[in-house]
């Protein structure tokens, strides 16, 4: 062995025996804008905080992912971002670490968004909007005039799904927004929302099955009121279409972050998910996309600034009349209810 | 019977025909890997549960629900509307096409044949263009007074049959255009000197005559419409939902693969039902046609 080798093993030797000092978590993101976004806003400024060093891996199908690395034991990742209804799926399939509520702040979470397993971070809503030619400065306030096909005699447009749309059902059909699940959650419930949507079918011409024909179709006013994802009616809005939205009564869905079963670094995971997720840093979010975030906090102090409100869905001039998507409830009964949606679709 | 006879000669015969065979032998593997696999894969997965165990509960479930039937009813109006349509749009254009010169037909044929060579994709959406409510038919019919409000042209039953109708009239016209060419032409001139009107020499001349490629084009229409998915899915507005849509909502909506491959086999079967009927009907009408030959 000559001399060269002979020193490099050496250093190698040496600088295994010598301790980590920085502490590393792996997180994974979907990438992209959205995952660039919660980079810079979220876990880099908290990871310099903590004197973390993060992996970032991307992955487009987080749950898949997940799965994949639990089920096969090889876990990579410490932090994993996903959809609140796959944090619930990945829950129910014991893929998740509970989430440690002694590190992060329970009172961040308010009380219709809350999981053990995944912690809501931000949030989109399933709105209502309208063709501002059609219906000009007055168009319905509420879910129940959106019912109210007399006053409103406009086509409709609506997502070709149960999920988001019994919830709005129940609203227009005079629920409070706190008692939509314990109605649901009876079996004369579930009807009672089907049977309200089977009353303005005749008026509606559209039921979509994308976002994008979603957009499309407020577009072209092929339809003047319709059910969509704040996202698509914002594109539509600021393309300079005839188009309005309001987050009042609006379904709100919200993303998560949870920590794999088996984490090799799970305390420092929930340290880093609990500073990553400081109201300034998820109110820092909305710099890069209006996904609003889901800790009330953060809309205090003006972190948020005053004309970005109307684009986030957890802004508090909304609170009250929304609805948390109920993650857990759609798990169990979700194919119970598109069963009963698509059955009164073929009627 | 004297070939036979020669056994040399028959040796002969049957070592070509064994090369022949040898010779389909590629692509007999590969239809075997891309169609007979992942059949026999689906007919599997059509008998497990969610929980990995065999049983016939994707059958119960599937077979009891009123949705399949209605997705079932829904492809059998598409299928024999598309068909009814294009046997009523399809023979009188084989008709002049198959009358005209040659040359003229041919450049005729050209244009008939144009959108098969368009993506299905690009051509749905382009009935989108033409029939939604500020498109292009509606905004001529409005603009000229002809009707008031734009009609409901897509996003329901109507749309998706024109949609699946211009997809399948080429389809369609190729083997009644080539029976109808393949008349001898005295045929259609004795009877005229007969004294048979056109319309009499269309009913007891052309059409028998050309039967044989009406039926073709019919299996054809009918076998590609069952199908469709593309269509339906952009141009029925939601509305229109025969079993193609069924299954991919029992895989997006549901991830459920059980449900679904039983689904696609209760497609394959109908089809296999349907062409079974065709095919009997055809030999029957043969039969009947040589009873009266012979009479």
């Amino acid at each position: 062995m000559s001399w060269l080798p002979r020193i490099s093993l050496a250093v190698i030797a040496v600088s295994a025996a010598l301790p980590v000092y920085a502490q590393t978590v792996t997180i994974t993101t979907a990438g992209g804008d959205y995952g660039n976004a919660i980079k810079e806003a979220m876990w880099a400024p908290a990871a310099k905080e903590l004197g973390y060093e993060v992996r970032e891996e991307t992955q487009s199908d987080g749950l898949a992912a997940l799965k994949m690395q639990v089920t096969s034991g090889a876990v990579t990742t410490d932090i994993i971002h996903l959809s609140s209804p796959e944090g619930a799926q990945a829950a129910a399939q014991s893929l998740l670490e509970p989430l440690d509520y002694k590190i992060i702040d329970p009172k961040s979470v308010p009380a219709g968004a809350k999981s053990d397993y995944c912690y809501p971070f931000d949030s989109y809503g399933t709105v209502m909007s309208w063709n501002t030619k059609a219906l000009g400065d007055n168009p319905p306030k509420s879910w129940a005039e959106f019912w109210d096909v007399a006053k409103f005699p406009n086509r409709r447009a609506l997502r070709a799904n149960a999920q988001d749309l019994i919830e709005i059902a129940l609203l227009s059909d005079g629920v409070a927004p706190a008692d939509v699940y314990s109605v649901l959650s009876t079996p004369e419930g579930l009807q009672r929302a089907i049977k309200r949507i089977e009353a303005i079918k005749p008026n509606v011409s559209v039921w979509w099955t994308s976002g994008a024909q979603s957009a499309q179709l407020l577009k072209d006013g092929e339809a003047d009121l319709v059910v969509t994802w704040n996202g698509r009616a914002q594109t539509v809005k600021a393309d300079g279409g005839a188009v309005d939205y309001t987050f009042k009564g609006s379904v709100i869905g919200t993303d998560c972050l949870g920590v794999p079963k088996g984490a090799q670094n799970k305390d420092a995971a929930m340290k880093l998910i609990a500073a990553m997720t400081q109201p300034a840093r998820v109110a820092k979010l909305t710099d890069f996309i209006a996904y609003g975030p889901v800790n009330p906090a953060a809309y205090e102090g003006g972190l948020i600034p005053k004309d970005r409100l109307k684009t986030l869905a957890t802004a508090p001039e909304n609170a009250g009349t929304s609805v948390f998507s109920n993650a857990d409830w759609w798990l169990k009964n979700g194919e119970a209810a598109q069963k009963a949606f698509d059955e009164m679709i073929s009627r | 019977m004297s070939v036979a006879a020669d056994p040399a000669l028959a040796a002969d015969g049957r070592r070509e025909r064994r090369f022949f065979l040898s010779l389909s032998l590629p692509a007999l593997f590969i239809v075997g890997l891309a169609a007979i696999l992942p059949l026999l894969w689906i007919v599997r997965q059509s008998f497990l549960t969610t929980a990995g165990q065999y049983s016939v509960g994707n059958y119960e479930k599937v077979l009891s629900s009123g949705l399949t039937w209605s997705a079932l009813a829904t492809t059998l109006e598409l299928s024999l509307g598309t068909l009814v349509v294009c046997i009523i749009l399809g023979i009188p254009l084989a008709l002049a096409l198959a009358s005209t010169r040659p040359r003229v037909a041919n450049v005729l044929m050209a244009f008939v044949m144009l959108p098969l060579w368009t993506s299905i994709l690009v051509r749905t959406y382009g009935w989108l263009v033409l029939l939604r409510r500020d498109g292009l038919i509606n905004a001529a019919l409005t603009g000229s007074g002809l009707t008031a409000e734009p009609l409901p042209l897509v996003y329901n039953f109507t749309g998706t049959l024109i949609g699946m109708v211009h997809y399948m009239l080429p389809l369609f016209l190729l083997p009644v255009y080539a029976a109808m060419r393949d008349i001898d032409t005295n045929l259609t001139r004795a009877a005229a000197s007969m004294g048979a009107t056109l319309g009499q020499v269309i009913r007891t001349v052309i059409l028998p005559l050309s039967a044989g490629g009406i039926f073709s084009g019919s299996i054809l229409v009918f076998i590609y419409t069952i199908g469709f998915f593309i269509t339906p899915a952009v141009l029925g507005g939601g509305k229109v939902n025969p079993l193609s849509i069924r299954i991919e909502r029992t895989l997006s909506t549901f991830q459920d693969w059980g449900s679904a491959s039983v689904l696609g086999i209760l497609l394959l079967v109908l089809m296999a039902l349907i062409a079974v009927m065709f095919l009997t009907a055809r030999r029957l009408m043969a039969h009947n046609k040589m009873g009266a030959a012979h009479a």
